[in-house]
């Protein structure tokens, strides 16, 4: 590695002396095309960023992107705009200090260990207009932002009793990372993601993990962050240092994984890089399955509609859509891509109070397609998205794996009484 | 690793251009750029060709065409049926242009109140191309707090140019536009964005007509009567105000991105893909031949491979080529050999005049686009070169630039069209990576 290469990575603010100024990147900022309070990427990036001396906090309007990464991808100088500016929020929060609601909303974990075990009275207040209503006043959670209710038990109780040894080897083995979505509120997508990775062949091992972190870092809390991200390269990086594959369903936990914590966090050590290097999208492991002639195609007709939208996240792993090429493969669906840019709840940005109408605005054109072609529901890889989705338009959102798993049911279900699954399993996909 | 008939580099008028080729063609095609291209920077009219005297784009690319190494050397024959082709996909996609190959070269104002030859430009802008009337005068309308359009100034200084044919006379007013006043950050996007909503405009029009004086005028505005429902707003526009049309200005250039977009629309309609994100990082090479790209992504490169593949990467200004210490030029894809002038004579020359000798800088090709070394042999077999990163040509001088992109991405496209989609071999192959500049 050359200082070139170690600069690009651990100091993005280096590479905005290459900024022309041409202002690309402010044409792709879903968050300045709708409020004039965000001046744009440019500014409080490449241009913010000369007068980050002391007090390095020059510009405080940094705090409005909404991280979703576009403003780099689209840069035809190659400058790390985002990332600049999450490090630039994370060195104003380390000077200013942040609010209680962010720090709570940040740590997902603690949330989870709170809620789960009183879910009924939890959800009970998530439902509550009156309770919603004082916490918007006292805690800044705004009163109509997308809240998923918890679930009855966290997905760590539900496969606590399972036991999986990683003794088939890496070919035949997977890690799977479910994140805080499968953990403690959409536990029964982590059950299908298991099921599908299984009927192709693989055992798939669910260690302990702590959140990615993704909220923290997004939330300018970088120590909290690095604590979180250490815990989680302990126990994940034995295993990606043996040649084990890492899976999320989640795609913005999968991305945090792969990218952030080396270019957010600093985190360069080998576990992060092992870590880094073996971590999977669960729908790009299945269509690099399907590639390789290696994916159970046995699927059984879904004939329908089904809205599909590729999540900001996914779009910063640089992979394409692998959703749509497996949504290709089962007979009778008709999927299709929302063409939006982003549906503005960025994680925790769209929770806020004060930023919740901005999140509304910068969805409102996904949400507007989605409701002229109706669907009984719809597909997204991404969590925080798919709960603002279905707060905004009413209509359910499912992750892309969910429609895998249950048209393997229904193949099921329709050759009841065949062996060859079992057998047909262990030959495909495992390599 | 998905694999494709043809992979096309570069996201700009020459990429795009090809693509769409491709993939009219029945081509199974990926198009992949590192960022957006020249088309956010650029006026969003068509230049051909313009030595400033030739009475037509046809009659000055014919011009360049008999210079030696110049790109229309080779494309000269590609021109007609790649503008045409152009021509008739904007105006599908409903963004349509005036003028063509042997419209005449008009003298059009620029938005700081210079002169310029234009023939192909979007309705827009394209009713400064018609004849000035003895009675008509140009006004130029200006919006007040928004810093890339001063209509005062442009309109002393081209009071003050000899412009052939021109209007009679030419006066500046400033409107205030509706809400504008809250805002603080006026850029031509957001103006755009106001203008493509039918209320805001309600209460525009008569804002703007309060500032036309009596008499018989030409409006020339600001490049920003709408971004995605621009043929509606321009269509009121010309109701509300009579003849009128857009200036661009600086960027991020309105009529480039309605370009842009068009041409994009139409590329994934007909099954094209365009990703921005995946500059290229790795090559998979095999006997002479390229078998893969491998591309940037999160955790580790993404490799996708294909029978043949298109550079469209836009020389020194797109990406495509980069300059080291020590003054050589690198090809930053495959590392092709770069023909440039030796580095002490790089920047000699008028950058805004007849311009300065490193702009030549590019990858010299054969008549199928196949890049060359300095013996004159073919390189890389499935790689053929397009657009702003061919060698031989002063697109800024010579007004080509939009020209050889869609002469040489047709080439591209007939070329590959015609059996040329071949399979490279993967029996050997190496792998070469760069760093990202
Ligand atoms: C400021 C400016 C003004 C101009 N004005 C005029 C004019 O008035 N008249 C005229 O005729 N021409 C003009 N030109 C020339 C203009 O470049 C061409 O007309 C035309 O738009 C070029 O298109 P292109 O597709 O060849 O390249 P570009 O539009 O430059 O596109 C290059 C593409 O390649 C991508 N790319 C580069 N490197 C990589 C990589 N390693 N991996 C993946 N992708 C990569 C870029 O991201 C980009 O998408 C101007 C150019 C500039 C820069």
């Amino acid at each position: 590695m050359t200082f070139t290469d170690a600069a690009d990575r651990h100091y993005p603010a280096f590479s905005t002396d290459a900024c022309i100024k041409c202002n690309v990147c402010n044409t792709v900022c879903p968050v300045a095309r709708v409020t004039d309070l965000f001046p744009g990427p440019k500014y409080v990036g490449p241009q913010a960023q000369r007068f980050r001396e002391a007090p390095r906090s020059a510009d405080h309007s940094v705090d409005l992107c909404s991280g979703c990464g576009f403003c780099t991808r689209a840069c035809p100088q190659g400058v790390r705009i985002a990332e600049t500016n999450s490090r630039a929020r994370a060195e104003m929060v380390e000077e200013r200090g942040s609010s209680l609601r962010n720090r709570v909303i940040a740590d997902t974990d603690l949330l989870i260990r709170l809620g789960v075990p009183f879910a009924p009275l939890a959800n009970f207040a998530l439902r509550s207009r009156i309770l919603r209503w004082i916490g918007e006043r006292v805690v800044g959670v705004h009163r109509s932002a997308a809240l998923h209710p918890f679930a009855r038990r966290t997905f760590q109780a539900a496969v606590a009793r399972r036991r999986v040894s990683d003794d088939r080897g890496p070919d035949r083995t997977l890690i799977y990372f479910h994140g805080c979505a499968v953990n403690g509120f959409e536990t029964s997508l982590g059950r299908d993601a298991i099921s599908v990775l299984e009927r192709n062949g693989f055992s798939v091992i669910v260690p302990p993990q702590s959140c990615c972190a993704l909220p923290m870092i997004s939330n300018g809390l970088y120590p909290q962050a690095r604590a979180k991200a250490r815990r989680n390269l302990t126990v994940l990086g034995d295993y990606a240092r043996r040649g084990y594959r890492i899976v999320t369903t989640s795609t913005s936990c999968g991305y945090t994984l792969k990218a952030e914590y080396a270019e957010m966090l600093d985190l360069d050590d080998p576990d992060a890089r092992a870590v880094a290097r073996q971590t999977w999208d669960i729908c790009e492991l299945l269509g690099d399955l399907h590639e390789r002639s290696k994916l159970d195609t046995r699927l059984a007709p879904l004939d329908r509609e089904l809205p599909y939208h590729p999540p900001c996240q996914l779009k910063a792993h640089g992979i394409g859509t692998p959703a749509m090429d497996l949504f290709a493969l089962i007979p009778g669906l008709r999927a299709w891509n929302s063409e939006h840019d982003c549906c503005g709840a960025a994680g925790t940005y769209g929770l806020k109070r004060e930023r919740w109408q901005i999140a509304q605005d910068v969805g409102r054109g996904l949400f507007a397609r989605l409701r002229e072609r109706p669907a009984p529901d719809m597909a997204c890889d991404s969590e925080t998205c798919r709960w603002q989705i279905t707060a905004s338009t009413s209509i359910p959102a499912r992750h892309p794996v969910e429609y895998i798993a249950e048209s393997y049911r229904r193949w099921d279900a329709a050759h009841i009484g065949e062996v060859a699954r079992a057998e047909a399993g262990t030959q495909l996909g495992a390599t | 690793m998905p694999s494709h008939d043809a992979v096309v580099v570069g996201g700009g008028l020459s990429g795009l251009t090809a693509g769409l080729a491709l993939a009219e063609s029945g081509a199974d095609v990926a198009l992949l750029a590192k960022g957006m291209a020249a088309s956010h920077w650029v006026h969003g009219g068509i230049d051909i060709a313009d030595s400033g005297q030739a009475s037509s784009s046809a009659a000055a690319a014919a011009a360049l065409a008999s210079l030696p190494g110049h790109p229309y050397a080779v494309l000269a024959d590609d021109l007609p049926a790649a503008v045409a082709e152009a021509l008739r996909r904007l105006a599908d996609a409903g963004l349509p242009y005036r003028g063509g190959l042997d419209a005449p070269l008009e003298w059009i104002p620029t938005a700081i109140g210079g002169l310029r030859r234009a023939a192909i430009l979007p309705d827009g802008q394209a009713t400064v191309l018609d004849p000035w009337e003895a009675d008509e005068g140009l006004l130029l309308v200006g919006v007040e707090r928004y810093r890339d359009f001063w209509a005062g100034y442009a309109a002393r200084n081209l009071a003050a140019a000899e412009w052939p044919g021109g209007p009679a006379r030419v006066h500046a007013a400033v409107v205030e536009l509706p809400g504008l006043a809250r805002l603080r950050n006026l850029t031509p996007l957001v103006i755009a964005r106001l203008f493509d909503d039918p209320v805001w405009r309600r209460s525009a029009w008569p804002l703007i007509r309060q500032a036309v004086p009596a008499g018989r005028w030409r409006i020339g505005v600001p490049a920003v009567l709408g971004l995605d429902r621009h043929a509606e707003v321009l269509a009121e526009a010309v109701r509300e105000l009579g003849p009128v049309f857009e200036m661009p200005s600086l960027p991020p250039s309105v009529p480039g991105i309605r370009l842009h977009d068009a041409l994009r629309r139409r590329f994934e309609a007909s099954g094209g893909r365009l990703e921005i994100g995946f500059g290229v990082t790795g090559v998979e090479r095999s006997a002479g031949a390229v078998a893969a790209l491998e591309t940037a992504a999160a955790g580790r490169p993404r490799r996708v491979a294909a029978g043949v593949f298109v550079l469209a990467t836009g020389g020194l200004a797109g990406g495509g080529l980069r300059g080291l210490p020590g003054g050589k030029l690198e090809e930053t894809v495959f590392g092709l050999p770069v023909s440039s002038p030796s580095a002490d004579r790089w920047f000699s020359g008028e950058p805004l005049g007849d311009g300065v000798e490193l702009e030549r800088a590019g990858i010299r090709v054969n008549a199928d686009l196949r890049p060359l070394d300095t013996a004159g042999r073919v390189v890389l077999d499935n790689v053929l070169v397009v657009g702003s990163e061919l060698s031989g040509m002063r697109y800024l001088s010579e007004r080509c630039g939009d020209g050889v992109a869609l002469a040489s991405g047709h080439r591209a496209g007939r070329l590959i069209g015609v059996g040329q989609r071949a399979t490279a071999t993967t029996t050997t192959t190496t792998t070469t990576r760069r760093t990202a500049s």
